[in-house]
């Protein structure tokens, strides 16, 4: 079969891709790891990933809508990570948060329950930012100290990595 | 005998037009392009993100991409009808159709149609993976060849496919009508092209 077309035709077609990957079907996927399997996230670090989320977009004065322009995180996929702890968001999805907020990317998987937690200290530290705040109010000043504390771990402890 | 059509893509940086092949089939020089180039390159990114996020201690060693799977089905790419794009001298993409199945969205249910059993283009054309793709088009072009497929077929250039996450949106922008994530495919979503949407998108100037 020939598709014939001038040459017009595909360049004005190639433009418009734009930045998509176009792609279909399961043997196009990128294989998965079995490490990424076997991850088991910690509850506490979830429910601190929601609420961060939750707090840092709220303490940027954005609603899910904006956020979701920003990240090109679909607002769906936002609004099921503030509210469902259950929910384990896609690596993209957190690398476009962790620009977003600026936040380190590995430890924000982390949090999210996409790696495996490696330090304590992390984990301890989600449970007591997860107990302080409160989901759907206004963000009060201790909420914005709490956050703001809990913006310093995530910075200042990089995972420890065995050479 | 294959069918080789002279089409154009365009560099990723430049925007500048580069000549390329649409042959109608898939055929070993491909598959050996897979598995040499595509996949080292498509391992060597994947590496790049894992390392990002990824506890270290259970790296490299215990560290097992799941290439069994893609290759074994890559490898049997060669018994289904396909399209390749061919240009700078390799594979640019892939695509594999089945003519078997019927779509399912209300307009045209039970109708015969294409079904995009795989499309891929080769990792160097991405652009989800925080670098300029080398050449913009591979995807557009085979899709393309899908619907002229399914027009000459005699199905109107009715489509479908499991779209990718990072293609969703894309699909949405074509025309195609979202069907909803497929439980089947691993929650994939599924995308058909109507007669209508087919029509626009192989019209000529």
């Amino acid at each position: 079969m020939r598709l014939d077309r001038s040459k017009d035709w595909w360049v004005k077609r190639a433009i418009a891709e734009g930045t998509a990957t176009v792609g279909a079907g399961l043997l196009a996927r990128d294989p998965v790891s079995e490490v990424d399997q076997r991850v088991v996230p910690l509850e506490e670090s979830r429910i601190a990933f929601g609420r961060f989320i939750n707090m840092m977009r709220r303490q940027h004065g954005l609603s899910i809508e904006e956020l979701a322009d920003a990240t090109k995180v679909d607002t769906s996929e936002l609004l099921v990570i503030e509210e469902d702890l259950h929910y384990v968001p896609g690596p993209r999805t957190v690398y476009q948060l962790a620009r977003m907020f600026d936040v380190p990317q590995p430890r924000l998987m982390q949090l999210a329950g996409l790696t495996a937690a490696n330090d304590a200290g992390l984990a301890e530290e989600a449970v007591r930012f997860a107990a302080r705040s409160e989901a759907v109010h206004k963000l009060t000043p201790e909420e914005n100290a709490a956050l703001a504390a809990f913006v310093v771990v995530l910075s200042q402890q990089e995972p420890k990595r065995p050479t | 005998m294959v069918d080789v059509s002279t089409i154009y893509l365009v560099a990723g940086d430049t925007v500048e037009a580069v000549e390329a092949e649409l042959r109608d089939t898939i055929e070993e020089p491909q598959l050996v392009d897979w598995q040499t180039q595509w996949q080292p390159a498509l391992i060597e990114t994947l590496r790049a993100l894992a390392q990002r996020g990824v506890p270290m201690a259970k790296w490299p060693q215990s560290w097992h991409w799941d290439w069994r799977q893609k290759r074994a089905g890559v490898a049997g790419l060669l018994a289904y009808p396909g399209f390749s794009v061919v240009a700078q001298g390799v594979t640019q993409g892939l695509a594999q159709i089945d003519l078997t199945r019927s779509a399912r969205a209300p307009e045209h249910a039970g109708k015969p149609f294409a079904y995009v059993d795989y499309l891929e283009v080769a990792p160097w054309n991405r652009s989800d993976l925080g670098k300029t793709p080398r050449l913009k088009g591979v995807g557009t072009a085979l899709l393309s060849a899908t619907v002229a497929l399914s027009d000459q077929e005699g199905f109107r250039g009715r489509i479908g496919l499991h779209s990718l996450p990072q293609a969703d949106d894309f699909y949405r922008r074509k025309g195609l009508t979202d069907l909803g994530p497929d439980a089947q495919y691993q929650g994939l979503r599924y995308f058909e092209m109507s007669e209508d949407h087919a029509r626009a998108f192989l019209e000529e100037e």
